[in-house]
């Protein structure tokens, strides 16, 4: 009986505070009464998007990419889209390190592979449309998104053609855009590509800031 | 000092406001002025110096006769002088005088359009708009000010009650002329002022072929619209008038005016959709319309709850209006100077022609404190005159301002009287309401249902922050507590 004394208190207590949430969270409604929403007609939407973007290939200690890259995006909703298709192009510049290996131990050349091009398709998922003020003088919308699609990559050691060997891998990745008005939006997006081949997995993160354009919106 | 030079003679046909120029300051006899003072005065205005171009000019003017060939001209760049450097009622009573004294053909129309830009912003009715396009000889003047000239002598005719006459002047409007316009919205407004019955559907057509009229200028549009929704409202044509009020167009980021939304709110209300009324109340909470002086906000917010069936925020929101008003009320019962009350005073101030005079009144007094920053380039002289200028022209702005504000504090201190005898009486009934007796097996009514969202739509959930762009998007969620024999 005395070891059952303090669960009940405990339980008292605990009901108690129940109770005078509730009691407190009526008194609250029967005060202040109902919710207030902004119900707004979105003013960006997208359609048929077309991208032009430049970026990095920012991971390899060998080589650093510089990429252009141009894309077809069709959105079925606010909310999902499937990017058709993008091509890449990476012009590679060598690092001191890969000079160094080469030259004070003997690496050979055709060691190091680079990506020279790449091809893919996602999906994308939009969860997130918000909007931010700028210096409390205008209003500017965005949205964030996630990237899941596959890509095929075009590997080289950066000597001959034919050293080239595709690979394919998994996209996926993170990104935001911030509307420029209803035919031009500004993304950033952070993708990763998970390579796989028969020896090794790696990864080829990308980093791309695009100009989108937006065709066929209804208004 | 104009007035004591010997062409002022010519100043018989100078209207009251232009003759009581101020008298010379106990200063020195003017000194003959250089025959080059004028050239120099036109280099230093067209190099962009009007602060040095002034003084030189009104130089020019004290020792000149008017019969000068250059005379005119020198009052026209005087007041060019004076405007650009934000002294526009100096500017104004310059140009004034050039289009009284006519001495010189030339430079009549260019006054007259720098007078009709002054127009725009606050300025001085009777001296401009009266004395002198409300008064001008319409013959000689060039079409672009013309139109103006008969549009405001129309106007002159129309506040006196004589429809015929101001139909005289403006049947002269070119049609494809912004006047034009302003004159068909004028005339629509006077007949409704004084229409009795029911208001016919052509005027309500007339309001509404103003409002799609490209010449106005969006205010006006937008006024014209207005118009439509409340002789709608009056007809009791709810839909059509929720159309007019959404077809009320505000530049983006615009708050737009309380007074719409509360118009829009009451029409919401008759219409039945009282979610969205109860939104339109939390844009009125707004800071942007704290000062707004609406009592009718919290009689309608009263209202809706009731409707609801949410007696205590009912009650609440009717105690709302004598707590927030309570120093006005008791202001008004002990019958003291209501100009005294801020709150009444800043209502008045608001619209009409009570905020034409008190932003007039408030252009002088920071004009006159612009004078004493020139005034070492001007000179004792001209900040001499200047001075004595504004003194007389803030005496008659005042006096005009306080006619006025008077005449608007009694009848917004009715519309609160109204409001509160209405708001005793909601009370009331909400009190009775507060403890009727529900019978038993009452069941709760059908709540009205609240649209859902659609595709193109989003929702911002609103946690006390206004943003400018969803003021007119604000919805409420509330579900009604009625049941069924309480039910309306």
């Amino acid at each position: 009986m005395t070891k059952l004394l303090p669960s009940l208190a405990c339980a008292l207590a605990l009901s108690s505070f129940a109770v005078s949430t509730a009691a407190r969270a009526q008194a609250e409604e029967l005060e202040n009464p109902g919710t207030v929403n902004a119900v707004q007609d979105r003013e960006f939407r997208m359609s048929h998007e077309l991208t032009l973007s430049v970026g990095v290939l920012p991971l390899d200690a060998f080589y650093k990419g510089v990429t252009a890259q141009v894309g077809y995006t069709f959105h079925f909703t606010d909310g999902f889209a499937w990017q058709i298709g993008r091509a890449l192009y990476s012009y590679n510049l060598d690092t001191g390190l890969r000079t160094q290996l080469q030259r004070d131990f003997g690496v050979l050349p055709t060691a190091f592979q680079e990506v020279q091009y790449m091809v893919g398709s996602d999906l994308i998922w939009t969860p997130i449309y918000g909007k931010g003020t700028w210096l409390n003088r205008s209003v500017t919308h965005y949205e964030a998104f996630g990237v899941l699609g596959a890509s095929l990559l075009n590997l080289t050691n950066g000597l001959t053609t034919a050293s080239s060997t595709f690979r394919p891998a998994l996209n996926l990745g993170l990104g935001v855009r911030i509307f420029g008005s209803k035919h031009v939006s500004y993304r950033l997006d952070f993708t990763d590509n998970v390579v796989i081949s028969t020896d090794k997995i790696f990864n080829v993160p990308t980093l791309q800031l695009s100009a989108a354009f937006n065709f066929g919106t209804a208004d | 000092m104009l007035g004591s030079q010997p062409s002022q003679s010519a100043g018989a046909v100078l209207p009251a406001s232009l003759k009581s120029t101020p008298t010379a300051p106990p200063l020195p006899p003017a000194k003959k002025a250089d025959p080059k003072t004028f050239d120099e005065a036109l280099q230093e205005y067209f190099s962009k110096r009007p602060h040095l171009a002034a003084p030189k000019l009104y130089a020019y003017l004290e020792s000149t006769s008017p019969t000068e060939e250059n005379y005119a001209w020198a009052e026209y760049f005087l007041a060019r002088s004076l405007i650009d450097v934000g002294l526009r009622h100096g500017g104004g009573y310059y140009l004034s005088k050039i289009a009284h004294e006519r001495s010189n053909p030339n430079v009549i129309p260019k006054a007259l359009e720098s007078l009709k830009l002054l127009t725009e912003i606050a300025h001085d009715e009777t001296m401009i708009d009266e004395q002198v396009f409300g008064s001008l000889d319409l013959g000689f003047l060039p079409p672009e000010v013309g139109d103006y000239a008969h549009y405001e002598q129309g106007m002159v005719d129309l506040r006196v009650g004589n429809e015929r006459w101001a139909n005289t002047h403006f049947s002269k409007l070119d049609e494809k002329s912004v006047e034009s316009s302003r004159a068909r919205f004028a005339l629509l407004v006077t007949r409704l002022k004084t229409l009795k019955g029911e208001v016919p559907t052509e005027t309500i057509d007339g309001f509404l072929e103003l409002s799609r009229d490209e010449k106005l200028s969006p205010e006006t549009r937008n006024e014209a619209r207005l118009a439509v929704a409340r002789l709608r409202y009056e007809r009791k044509d709810f839909p059509g008038a929720l159309a007019a009020y959404e077809m009320v167009q505000l530049p983006k980021l615009d708050p737009g005016r309380a007074s719409l939304y509360l118009e829009e709110a009451w029409t919401r209300y008759q219409l039945g959709q009282v979610h969205a009324a109860m939104g339109l109340l939390t844009t009125l909470d707004a800071p942007t319309f704290r000062d707004e002086f609406l009592p009718d906000k919290y009689l309608l917010r009263s209202m809706v709850f009731r409707d609801l069936c949410h007696y205590l925020p009912a009650k609440r929101a009717a105690k709302e209006l004598t707590r927030r008003f309570a120093e006005s009320l008791e202001a008004i019962h002990d019958r003291d100077d209501l100009t005294h009350d801020g709150r009444l005073r800043r209502a008045a101030e608001s619209h009409g022609a009570t905020q034409r005079a008190h932003k007039f009144l408030d252009a002088v007094n920071l004009e006159a404190e612009r004078i004493g920053r020139y005034a070492g380039y001007f000179g004792d002289r001209l900040t001499g005159h200047l001075t004595k200028l504004y003194d007389l022209e803030h005496a008659e702005a005042e006096r005009v301002y306080r006619a006025r504000v008077e005449e608007s504090v009694r009848e917004e201190a009715d519309r609160l009287l109204r409001a509160a005898e209405q708001v005793r009486l909601m009370e009331y009934e909400v009190g009775l309401k507060l403890y009727e007796r529900i019978k038993k097996g009452s069941k709760a009514v059908i709540p009205i249902e609240e649209d859902n969202l659609s595709p193109a739509q989003v929702a911002f959930r609103f946690d006390g922050e206004y943003w400018n762009d969803e003021l007119r998007n604000y919805r409420v969620s509330l579900k009604s507590r009625c049941v069924e024999d309480t039910a309306q």
